[in-house]
């Protein structure tokens, strides 16, 4: 399922295995942008597969996308606390200090996922 | 009230604006529709000053928050469409950049606005962080129409903020200035 990006919302593609945010997110209504992802995303984790890669790629969220973000690594804690292995790869240039620093501020709360912090080269819009 | 604009008040604005170096100002209603369509030329205005990119990051980050504080909390609206009014500016600052905005506060909400900025202002970028991850965790206080985290963003991005309450016709007046570097 592919969700197409907007000027203020990242492009999400969400596969049985598999999940890419790459963008910018800064919704108009977070919660009428985000409900149906989150639904999408549930789908996704329920079926048998054994594993999960996430990997997010943004250059800018605002705060209130922060929640949306919070909620989304819920859904995959529980996921992984219920024995699906689940990767999440937060990817941010190298210079991006705030993207950094966001992601290391979600790695805290995770656990039963795989939480790995990549460093990329060069950003494709 | 008179409302007369002379030719001279008009060329007084531009030397107003051009002297204080403000690169982008909006006075009036704001709703997300108007703040989609002035993103991308905020961001080119940032682009050209050949300001550094995380810098241009900062000061965007500011201005969506509090863009997004004036469309939410603004208790001045426009009669037909109960848009909120409000003031957005960038301007070139010492040697990075000042955002400010205003407009007119809930008279109920001014005290509890108060109390969290001045807590706010005072810690430093560690407990910004602390309090940050604690309202995502926790969720949105009950009054706020957002993640209720708007404020802390902006804390963590400027180098110093100033704010202010200055009584007005329309009622008071809430004024945030946030300087980016």
């Amino acid at each position: 399922m592919i969700f197409e990006a907007s000027q203020r919302t990242p492009r999400v593609e969400l596969t049985p295995v598999s999940c890419l945010i790459r963008g910018e997110c800064y919704p108009e209504n977070i919660s009428e942008w985000s409900e149906p992802i989150l639904g999408a995303l549930e789908e996704c984790l329920g079926n048998d597969e054994t594993e999960f890669v996430v990997d997010i790629e943004l250059y800018y969220f605002n705060s209130s996308s922060a929640k949306f973000l919070f909620d989304f690594f819920e859904y995959l804690e529980e996921s992984a606390e219920g024995g699906k292995s689940v990767v999440i790869n937060w990817r941010y240039r190298a210079e991006d200090e705030t993207m950094q620093e966001a992601g290391e501020d979600f790695e805290e709360d995770i656990s039963a996922c795989s939480y790995n912090l990549v460093v990329v080269e060069q950003a494709v819009a | 009230m008179t409302n007369e604009i002379e030719s001279k008040d008009t060329v007084a604005l531009h030397t107003f604006m051009q002297d204080r170096k403000t690169l982008f100002c909006y006075s009036g209603p704001m709703t997300e529709d108007l703040l989609t369509t002035i993103s991308n030329p905020v961001r080119h205005q940032l682009s050209d000053k050949e300001t550094e990119e995380v810098v241009a990051k900062r000061v965007f980050g500011v201005f969506i928050e509090q863009a997004q504080n004036i469309i939410r909390y603004s208790h001045h609206k426009t009669k037909a469409t109960g848009d909120s009014i409000g003031t957005i500016a960038i301007s070139v600052a010492d040697d990075g950049f000042l955002i400010e905005a205003v407009n007119v506060v809930d008279p109920s909400k001014k005290g509890i606005l108060e109390a969290s900025l001045i807590e706010l202002s005072v810690k430093d970028q560690k407990e910004l962080r602390e309090l940050y991850k604690k309202r995502l965790r926790d969720g949105p206080p009950e009054d706020s129409r957002g993640a209720g985290l708007g404020f802390i963003e902006m804390a963590r991005r400027v180098k110093k903020f100033e704010f202010d309450f200055v009584e007005s016709d329309e009622g008071a007046l809430f004024v945030y200035r946030g300087w980016v570097k």
